[in-house]
């Protein structure tokens, strides 16, 4: 697929949450564009996780809005074939199955059998489907977490820190497949804090900080003058840390 | 709404806690009756003792209303109900299916405890040489009560498990509900305890039949009825509409 007119598949236009006298995301505006992977970067408390959350229909916002291709979540004819998203949040039953997990969204969301099959398989689990989630480690959990997101062969993707338990092949793995499902035109959005990997995996950065937009761009721009994307990082949220110093200690 | 149900049923498939739940239904009303007749064997040829046997599917509904608890409150606790809003954005027929669903299992689970506890007191009857009047009408009016009581205790543990969101906190919360307020406040504020929802799903299953002494003051059985099914439907819509405006964490 190769449009010559990229038509932003998100937008995020003035987007307000408050919560009593905390405002977690303030007039927040931005677009993501398909045939990208866009990195949605902040540092913690940010309000990244609260956007994705209005984006996803989890969580209504104060004011302004969240759109996927035009549509509220709530809006969408089939939601879990337009966006497929991996979220810090989600969780499985331990007493199920992955395959069964997968199964379950599948009902919901009127796909069947086969692409549970499809969707283990682009993640490598078919081997562990039929173990009990409680037995499985934390790369697997992701992967499990990700094969929801692609069941329903989604033009969207939106992810919160998928890299998150994975080890380098599993990284370099999702690395490929994320740019390759970009290649087809799809859109990306991933958050994610490991600024290396998101350097080599990303096209264009968005960066948030105190609930408000930073920067909007290709990573070029920001790393065009020999400046890492860990110190444009830094220097645009306003983190006075050098990097390499000292973390604070922990309680 | 029958894809709906359908997902809903699927996902009590596929684990196994909430079968422990609805499996200990039968398990209670075995041990009632078998403890019923161990300390009472002179009673069984009186009228109303059937009943009175067969009372304890209403008061397994206990379980079926922590049964009903988990379809909120569990996905909460396994943090599976980002999944289920993923799914189906849409929340008021999500919370409908489940608690169409929960209701409609709440109700076979006390259908076969009766199936089972008439089992048992045949035989305990028979063990004691007294015929089994399987004619016994009061019996079986108080077998209909008790599984009318727990499918709407499993409907109005759904509507809990939404509002509370907490599963521990939730369980808590009935437990000492029915312990506390309906079992100790409401008998001493002069049998107010009657209009409250659990003894109104006694009042429901209660044992009846000539000879009968109440133990406790309850309400008639239909009144029972009307009393506990005004409770569900408040639960059931305050449920929905909590659900479709909430912020999911």
């Amino acid at each position: 697929m190769n449009a010559t007119i990229t038509v932003p598949t998100i937008t995020v236009h003035r987007l307000t949450k408050r919560y009593g006298a905390v405002t977690a995301v303030d007039e927040l505006t931005f677009d993501v564009v398909p045939g990208l992977v866009t990195a949605f970067l902040g540092p913690n408390g940010a309000g990244k996780t609260t956007t994705l959350r209005m984006l996803l229909g989890l969580v209504a916002p104060t004011e302004g809005e969240a759109l996927i291709g035009g549509r509220r979540y709530a809006d969408l004819i089939s939601p879990r074939q337009t966006v497929g998203a991996v979220l810090e949040a989600t969780g499985f039953h331990p007493g199920r199955t992955g395959r069964d997990h997968l199964r379950v969204i599948a009902q919901g969301a009127g796909l069947g059998a086969k692409e549970v099959t499809e969707a283990l398989d682009r993640v490598s689990l078919t081997a562990a489907a039929d173990r009990r989630v409680r037995g499985y480690s934390l790369g697997m959990r992701q992967r499990l977490g990700l094969a929801a997101a692609l069941l329903g062969d989604p033009q969207v993707l939106i992810l919160d820190e998928p890299a998150n338990g994975l080890d380098p092949a599993g990284i370099a793995e999702l690395r490929d497949l994320l740019r390759g499902l970009a290649a087809e035109g799809r859109t990306i959005l991933m958050s994610s804090h490991v600024l290396s990997e998101v350097a080599q995996t990303v096209d264009r950065v968005i960066i948030i900080a105190a609930g408000r937009l930073r920067h909007a761009g290709p990573l070029t721009d920001l790393t065009a003058q020999g400046e890492t994307l860990e110190a444009a990082f830094l220097r645009l949220t306003g983190t006075t840390q050098a990097p390499g110093a000292a973390a604070p200690a922990r309680g | 709404m029958h894809t709906l149900v359908r997902t809903e049923v699927l996902k009590l498939r596929t684990v196994r806690s909430p079968w422990l739940l609805l499996g200990a239904v039968p398990l209670l009303v075995i041990a009632g009756i078998s403890g019923l007749v161990i300390s009472n064997p002179g009673a069984l040829a009186d009228p109303g003792t059937q009943s009175k046997a067969l009372a304890h599917v209403g008061i397994a509904a206990l379980f079926t209303l922590a049964f009903g608890i988990l379809a909120v409150a569990g996905e909460y606790r396994h943090k599976t109900i980002t999944d289920s809003y993923l799914t189906t954005p849409r929340r008021a027929p999500v919370v409908g299916a489940k608690l169409i669903v929960y209701a409609v299992f709440g109700a076979l689970a006390g259908l076969a405890a009766s199936i089972v506890g008439l089992a048992v007191a045949a035989a305990w009857w028979s063990a004691k040489g007294v015929p089994f009047g399987w004619g016994d009408s009061a019996m079986w009016t108080t077998i209909g009560g008790g599984i009318a009581g727990c499918a709407a205790l499993a409907a109005i543990g759904v509507g809990l498990g939404a509002l509370v969101r907490n599963l521990v906190g939730a369980i808590a919360i009935a437990l000492a509900w029915i312990a506390v307020v309906e079992g100790i406040v409401g008998q001493l504020v002069g049998g107010l305890a009657r209009w409250l929802p659990f003894s109104a799903s006694q009042a429901l299953g209660a044992a009846s039949g000539k000879g009968m002494v109440a133990a406790q003051q309850l309400l008639p059985r239909w009144g029972g009825a009307a009393v506990l099914a005004a409770y569900t439907a408040l639960f059931a819509v305050t449920a929905i509409a909590t659900s479709v405006r909430r912020d999911v964490a």
